[in-house]
């Protein structure tokens, strides 16, 4: 008897095996075979991690890594973070303040609430925030944001925990699938509020998207960015890296099951740049910089950034 | 004493001193003399290669290291914000709210006013260096002192003092009653450094403005005397019911002899201690000591 049921099982498995997944299989631990694949002698190369990838293979790549964390996404966050971005996350909202005060709002003005795009913003950690911000402290329930991803699996998980907020099926929270590098579907100077938390990091060509947030934003709007940046305290950074490479790999493997995207994502940190020069790729992009142009959080791990839209383009 | 023959003789000292008079022609040193009796000059620096300006603008010092600040560091589209925001103060006071109609007015959204990132306190720092920069802009168009270089001669500088204090209050009359939001602004602890300067510059600019050019060891305790008494008359501002600050001009006047006052008595012990200093030097000296 069990003799014949472990024939079936082996059966079923030998028969099993032969069936192909439609999509195509992508193993980050054997690089070598991915870079077996036929790839054309000219293209343009961009950065995957420490490891160099063909531009249009980077997108599918980092579509791959998120995919693959959507689920784990807050724990992992939590984990990796001691729980502080959190802190920075609710710091980032407070500090933009979005929504107008019904005290403030001119009597005659068919104000409509503020635009606000959250970009790559798919678990809606940021989107959930800045609407509670605006009806709890501001009372303005006009106020509506966009959640625009490029992965479907990412918003997923936003939908789903949209589910348990006041704003699911409400004008106020929309999902979009987009790359911010390209939104035709926005129309020019339509944006009060541009966010993007954590994932400018991961966009192929940064400019394109910067110039891409200009274009949409009304004159005056805000870009704001939130982004893991460079430690500026030598020893705070040594440690800091430290556990970058050695922990964060570690609890991504045991949490999460999943070590090569989390290797990844330190990797993508390390290769961001600094503070002075992502506010240099703003600043390029046309946006005027109020003071300093960055605010580093926990001595810089993360910096907030902000760019406004000059309202005569200079 | 052999060996103290054997020292070198200091050449290094007086060929860097041959290199200072070669620059010094650079520049050259004018003595205006003034028109009245007293004996207050005007010492002024001037590039031998800019024109003589006229003797309106001539003002008490001139570095070309150091042009004129302005009197705040605002961007254009700040500076359009805040300026339109100044005409919500006296309703909304020091407050965001200010802020966001500001940016309204002035064709901004409401998400725009991220441009300011202190927030509220950029508009109290901007309220203060815009009356600065008024209060100077009217003492050299004459409207404080009266027309030309001579015509404020018959005040000292004392007087003038007073007077520039009251009249930078006087400017504060609109915001009276919003004045300590303000105050309270500045007093949080990560403001308080901007604040201080703020009150530096306030004082610094006031005592220029009335002619006090003296860059003795009181420089310092001039300008503290002049920042302290301003900054209590501001206090005493908020609370004080006449609509002309008739009260605070009278405090001011109080705080001013105050000054005076406390200045003769610092003085007096220092002479004292001067004299039986010298004194007690003398005697030690008569008695052989090696002082």
């Amino acid at each position: 008897m069990s003799a014949r049921s472990a024939w079936r099982a082996l059966h079923y498995s030998a028969k099993r095996r032969t069936i192909q997944p439609t999509t195509p299989y992508r193993c980050f631990s054997c690089t070598r075979l991915t870079f077996e694949q036929v790839k054309p002698e000219h293209e343009r190369m961009t950065h995957f991690g420490f490891t160099n990838v063909p531009q249009s293979e980077k997108e599918s790549r980092v579509g791959a890594v998120f995919s693959s964390v959507a689920s784990s996404y807050d724990n992992m966050n939590d984990l990796m973070s001691l729980g502080i971005h959190r802190l920075w996350k609710d710091h980032f909202v407070r500090s933009l303040n979005p929504g107008t005060p019904v005290a403030n709002r001119p009597a005659d003005a068919k104000d409509q609430g503020w635009n606000i795009l959250d970009i790559a913003g798919g678990t809606g950690d940021i989107a959930f925030r800045m609407l509670d911000h605006a009806t709890n402290i501001n009372h303005d329930l006009q106020t509506r944001v966009t959640i625009s991803d490029i992965n479907a699996d990412m918003l997923a998980e936003g939908r789903k925990r949209s589910l348990e907020t006041p704003y699911y099926n409400t004008p106020r929270l929309s999902f979009v699938e987009a790359n911010a590098e390209h939104m035709p579907h926005i129309p020019d100077n339509s944006v009060d509020l541009y966010t993007v938390v954590f994932g400018i990091r991961n966009f192929t060509d940064k400019q394109a998207a910067l110039n891409e947030a200009f274009r949409v934003l009304k004159p005056g709007g805000v870009f704001a960015c939130m982004e893991f940046s460079k430690v500026e305290n030598p020893v705070f950074d040594a440690v800091y890296k430290r556990w970058n490479f050695s922990a964060i790999p570690l609890i991504g493997q045991v949490v999460a099951g999943d070590r090569d995207s989390y290797q990844y994502l330190v990797e993508s940190i390390e290769r961001f740049p600094s503070q002075e020069e992502f506010r240099g790729m703003i600043q390029k992009a046309g946006f005027l910089i109020p003071g300093k142009g960055y605010e580093n959080l926990t001595g810089g791990i993360a910096a907030i950034h902000k760019g406004i839209k000059p309202v005569t383009p200079a | 004493m052999v060996s103290l023959q054997r020292l070198p003789v200091p050449r290094r000292t007086i060929s860097s001193i041959q290199s200072i008079r070669t620059t010094r022609p650079f520049h050259t040193i004018h003595h205006r003399p003034s028109s009245s009796p007293s004996t207050r000059t005007t010492i002024q620096i001037q590039i031998q290669t800019s024109k003589p300006t006229p003797l309106t603008s001539i003002r008490p010092y001139h570095s070309t290291l150091h042009p004129r600040p302005p009197t705040h560091e605002y961007t254009n589209s700040q500076t359009a914000i805040l300026t339109a925001s100044l005409p919500h103060i006296p309703t909304h006071g020091f407050t965001s709210a200010a802020l966001t109609r500001g940016a309204r007015d002035a064709g901004f959204l409401d998400v725009s006013v991220q441009l300011l990132p202190r927030g509220a306190f950029d508009l109290v720092l901007f309220w203060l260096a815009s009356r600065r920069g008024l209060l100077r802009g009217r003492v050299e168009a004459g409207d404080v002192f009266g027309e030309g270089a001579g015509a404020a001669e018959g005040l000292s500088v004392e007087e003038k003092l007073r007077v520039l204090v009251v009249e930078r209050l006087k400017m504060n009359v609109d915001v009276k009653g919003v004045w300590q939001d303000a105050l309270a602004q500045m007093s949080l602890l990560g403001n308080i450094p901007l604040s201080l300067l703020e009150l530096h510059a306030i004082s610094n600019d006031i005592l220029t403005l009335a002619g006090d050019t003296a860059v003795d060891s009181t420089w310092y305790a001039r300008r503290m005397a002049v920042a302290a008494i301003y900054a209590s008359a501001e206090v005493v501002m908020t609370r004080d019911p006449t609509p002309d600050l008739l009260e605070t001009e009278a405090f001011v006047r109080r705080r001013f002899e105050d000054k005076e006052v406390l200045r003769g008595k610092v003085e007096g012990v220092g002479s004292w201690v001067g004299f039986w200093g010298s004194t007690a030097v003398g005697v030690g000296r008569s008695w052989g000591l090696k002082i």
